[in-house]
């Protein structure tokens, strides 16, 4: 037999930047989004520990156009985070059989992202209600 | 040489295909070959033209023509593909690049190594494993549409291997269980006559089962016969999962 | 031969709870905590000012989903963050694991800490 000698080519180091996975590297780089978020929400707890005078600085701080800019941007992550939640949350799961066939995917999905906006729209709703003057 | 006029006017199409002979080589290098070709002839044809007419040591895996038995996976422009499934009409103006298929080691040109995939699927016990003993006088089974519908799709995988070349995580690490694997192993548990679910289980769930995946989810796009891989690995996230928290609660005889 | 258990079934089941709890809350409670309340669009100005911060923080119903929300997040960001610095290579995988699931053991121990603290 001739000889046997396998090459390996090395994996590109930089395989997570290029097409296709570089979808997926966003989409896994919305979880800093997330995580970012809950920084922001443990700030507000330490100042709302420290005192009154840390709360109002900190209320302050959130009142500013750098902050908008930056929870738009957050929005924006924390969307695109659930858009692509449910993309993938039918692959976790076995197969629905209804009437002797699978439940399409791309149903799935659009049905839980329905879900969602609405859980959110109604927490937005209930939190208005509860804030009126 | 005589040329009829019909020749004096093929189309032609260039291909550089990712050369590597052993015994020659000390690393694979790029071969360019001009082919004439027509609208029905797919890459494997084209292969095959260069093989009979310009290159007889061109080495490439292939045998139905008709994307069944999963012998020609190649990366064709950097996707994994059948090239029997691939068509020139639709690469044209070229110039194609033909290289072996990604994360693999090549034993020559085209062709790569296929034992460790060969040894995963034998791992994860391919075969229905009864729920209890069944005599032969008991008669057959007996299964609704609804019943095969829930792991008849993971059955129709042709161990083309093109979701392991699309895979990152398998690139990263060759020792991770992978795509086609798991949608074998989805197809035995999600058969209604097989009870063999635990045995299985236990070879999945580490670091090379099905933790090496991060749902990227290309094995189920360059799937030729949406088998849908990735669900059969990461539905079995969750099983592992909670076999995981409940596994204290089991007794030791119980599966 | 069975392959040794992994314990990456945990930090998943976590980034699971996580993610689910971004998905159907989470655009809803950037809109509230990060645009709404501080510019005084559709809810009142001082919405969310000390007293009623300090209300809320102080209601074990409030620090349930406090400690829910800020815990969760955290844990859903250190495992995808983990996987991602994994995937780019960025460096040993134990100094990698201190600096995703290690700060967010940290931070989650914090939140409890601080919740605890600011009393009932």
């Amino acid at each position: 037999m001739s000889e046997q000698r396998p090459f390996r080519r090395p994996q590109p180091a930089d395989w997570w930047a290029r097409p296709p996975y570089l979808a997926y590297t966003l989409r896994e780089l919305t979880g800093v989004a997330v995580a970012l978020y809950g920084a922001i929400l443990l700030a507000g707890l330490i100042c709302l520990w420290l005192g009154p005078d840390a709360y109002a600085a900190y209320r302050q701080a959130l009142a500013s156009p750098w902050s908008l800019a930056v929870h738009g941007l957050l929005l924006a992550a924390v969307v695109w985070h659930a858009v692509t939640w449910f993309e993938i949350l039918p692959k976790t799961m076995p197969r629905i059989i209804l009437g002797g066939k699978a439940l399409p995917q791309p149903a799935m999905t659009a049905v839980t992202t329905a879900f969602a906006a609405v859980c959110s729209i109604a927490l937005i709703a209930f939190v208005v209600w509860w804030g009126r003057p | 040489m005589s040329e009829t006029p019909q020749a004096a006017l093929a189309k032609t199409i260039e291909l550089r295909v990712l050369r590597y002979c052993p015994s020659k080589d000390g690393e694979p290098s790029f071969g360019t070959f001009r082919v004439p070709y027509t609208d029905d002839m797919s890459v494997l044809q084209a292969l095959q033209s260069v093989k009979a007419e310009q290159d007889g040591s061109l080495a490439f895996r292939w045998s139905c023509r008709m994307a069944v038995c999963g012998s020609c996976g190649m990366m064709i422009n950097g996707t994994p593909k059948l090239a029997c499934n691939t068509f020139l009409r639709e690469l044209a103006p070229g110039p194609v690049t033909v290289e072996p298929l990604a994360n693999f080691p090549i034993e020559r040109d085209l062709v790569i190594s296929v034992g460790e995939f060969v040894k995963k699927i034998e791992s994860i016990h391919p075969y229905i494993i009864p729920k209890q003993p069944k005599r032969v006088e008991d008669g057959t089974y007996r299964q609704t549409p609804g019943q095969m519908a829930a792991y008849e799709p993971f059955s129709d995988c042709i161990n083309c291997m093109l979701c392991y070349a699309a895979c990152p995580q398998f690139g990263a690490n060759p020792d991770f269980i992978g795509p086609a694997a798991m949608a074998l192993l989805q197809r035995y548990n999600g058969d209604s006559r097989d009870g063999g679910q635990r045995q299985r289980l236990d070879q999945i769930h580490g670091e090379n089962g099905v933790w090496s995946c991060t749902a990227v989810g290309e094995c189920s796009e360059v799937c030729p016969k949406h088998v849908d891989p990735a669900n059969a690995v990461n539905q079995n996230k969750s099983n592992s999962a909670f076999d995981f928290l409940l596994r204290f609660l089991r007794r030791e005889d119980q599966p | 031969m069975k392959p040794e258990r992994s314990i990456a079934p945990l930090f998943w089941l976590l980034f699971g709870a996580g993610g689910m709890l971004a998905a159907l809350f989470g655009p809803a409670l950037v809109i509230l905590t990060g645009i709404m309340a501080p510019q005084g669009w559709g809810l009142p100005a001082d919405f969310a000012d000390y007293r009623r911060a300090l209300a809320f923080t102080q209601h074990p119903l409030g620090k349930l989903v406090l400690l829910g929300v800020i815990a969760l997040f955290f844990w859903h960001g250190a495992e995808r963050i983990f996987l991602t610095l994994k995937d780019m290579r960025a460096g040993n995988l134990t100094v990698l694991r201190l600096l995703t699931y290690g700060v967010a053991a940290l931070l989650s121990a914090a939140t409890l800490a601080l919740l605890l603290l600011i009393g009932f």
